[in-house]
């Protein structure tokens, strides 16, 4: 075998600041890569990601399941919490408990199902962008790209009046166990805080639900547990799986977008020029620099991909980033292309676990967009900042993005 | 059923196999994990515009061949 000297630190400064440089090295040098320091495959071809997503009988999601049998009885009650809860996501488990739970929801996040919710969302981007064409100058992430994914899924759970800011910081809790820093010596704890909290503000909630059902996502699923096809468990861990997913990501793809079109002036002018390319030019930035940048699997039997056999227990890093940069999938692959077409990319991943909120997502990011290039000139930086970007394997998430917002005169 | 044509669009199938779930009669996998018909007439049209509303991709499409009416995806929803 070839020796090639390749970094496996996953958390270099310059693997976060540039996941797709390093991700453009790996692929060229293995498309599928043994990481020592991680124990386990790198994958970041397309054809490899594909292949492992689309293939739910040999690949688990069974994250906790996996991480079970790593761990001493002790080690696992430290996190008792945790694992009361994340077993139950649906994003963790394999068939057949994730189709019934798949099957409940998908239902509400169709494209027709959330069309319901665009006139709302078109509203809550004309008012944040009153507010910070008066500002002038703002910090993009927090002044912008939040606020809409947090109303929208306080909308869709039902409980508009909830605090969004606890919600955050508990969220941002609960993430240290996934995707912050391995080395951060109380991450257990920390996320053992976030869990705890978020359960406890949202129990109250789901009862009062249960007595007062509503049109929402709560009462759905209370009255799919009291026809038996789910569980309590699976109602509560549901519920805050909809709280902790249903914005980060989103106000990610948001910033990220902009970024975007900040390194590329002439696209921002050309979808300026063209308002219909929305549609393929969401789906462009989508796979330009998406939010979510990996994905795990376990290797449930001995399994042949690409030249490279699998084996059993191993498990798997799925580059999304990594897939969505491959040559032999995409023509330039690293430019900004918003009339790209066709564009398959696996930034809401492919297979069963593709993205529930994908419709919402993709309908929230278009009308960020349709809002911004209708009234903005293209956010500049602001001079000398510094961008840096969460220190996560799985999450692309820019800490801070300040600009400067003109309006377009027309 | 005689005038209806259901497909798979390959470039937008994500292989989520939500049509396989709500009709496994009309549905299957195919080799590459993406979906493909496999009896359009296993289930009645209701069902299976039904079905492809469930598509996340929009990747399934409903026509009628007679008057050559697209019945599924509408228009603003295709991507």
């Amino acid at each position: 075998m070839e020796t090639i000297s390749l970094n496996d630190d996953l958390m270099a400064p310059n693997v976060i600041s540039d996941p797709h440089g390093y991700y453009r090295t790996l692929r060229e040098a293995e498309p599928i890569h043994w990481n020592a320091r991680w124990g386990g495959w790198v994958l970041t071809g397309y054809n490899e990601v594909v292949e492992v997503l689309r293939d739910s009988l040999n690949f688990s999601s069974d994250r906790m399941g996996f991480l079970a049998q790593e761990l001493t009885q002790e080690e696992q009650e430290s996190i008792a919490p945790i694992f009361k809860i994340l077993s139950y996501w649906m994003v963790f488990r394999d068939p057949p408990e994730h189709t019934a739970l798949r099957m409940l929801l998908n239902k509400h996040f169709t494209p027709i199902a959330i069309e319901r919710y665009r006139p709302m969302v078109r509203k809550i981007v004309q008012k944040t962008l009153d507010k910070v064409l008066a500002k002038g100058k703002i910090d993009f992430v927090k002044d912008f790209a939040y606020e809409v994914p947090m109303t929208v899924i306080l909308e869709l759970i039902g409980a508009p009046d909830l605090d969004t800011e606890k919600i955050k910081e508990w969220s941002e809790k609960l993430g240290v166990f996934f995707f912050i820093k391995a080395d951060e010596p109380r991450r257990r704890e920390i996320a053992c805080e976030g869990i705890n909290a978020l359960v406890d503000y949202i129990t109250p909630l789901i009862e009062q639900k249960r007595e007062r059902p509503g049109i929402d996502l709560i009462s759905l699923l209370l009255s799919a547990e009291e026809a038996g096809s789910i569980t309590a468990n699976d109602v509560l861990a549901t519920c805050v799986l909809l709280v902790f997913g249903g914005h980060e990501t989103t106000m990610n793809l948001i910033a990220n977008g902009t970024m975007a079109f900040i390194n590329h002036p002439d696209q921002w002018d050309k979808f300026q020029q063209k308002p219909e390319l929305l549609k393929k030019a969401v789906e462009e930035l989508l796979r330009y620099d998406g939010s979510v940048k990996s994905t795990v699997r376990w290797a449930k039997e001995d399994t042949q991909v690409g030249n490279t056999l699998i084996k059993k227990g191993d498990r798997l890093l799925v580059s999304l980033s990594g897939a969505n940069r491959d040559p032999h999938q995409f023509t330039d692959p690293n430019g900004l292309d918003i009339e790209r077409n066709p564009n398959l990319h696996v930034a809401f991943a492919h297979g069963i676990h593709v993205c529930l909120g994908a419709s919402l997502a993709r309908m929230e990011v278009e009308e960020a967009f349709a809002g911004l290039i209708s009234r903005i000139q293209c956010p500049e930086l602001v001079e000398g900042a510094q961008l840096e970007y969460y220190p996560s394997v799985v999450h692309r998430a820019i800490k801070e993005l300040p600009v400067y917002i003109k309006p377009l005169i027309k | 059923m005689e005038n209806i044509k259901v497909s798979v669009d390959l470039n937008k199938c994500v292989g989520s196999q939500l049509c396989i779930m709500f009709s496994p009669t009309v549905f299957e996998r195919d080799g590459n994990g993406q979906s493909k018909i496999v009896n359009r007439n296993g289930a009645n049209l209701a069902e299976i515009l039904s079905t492809a509303e469930q598509c996340p991709q929009c990747a399934i499409k409903v026509e009628n061949t007679q008057t050559g009416e697209v019945l599924f995806p509408p228009p603003e929803l295709a991507f």
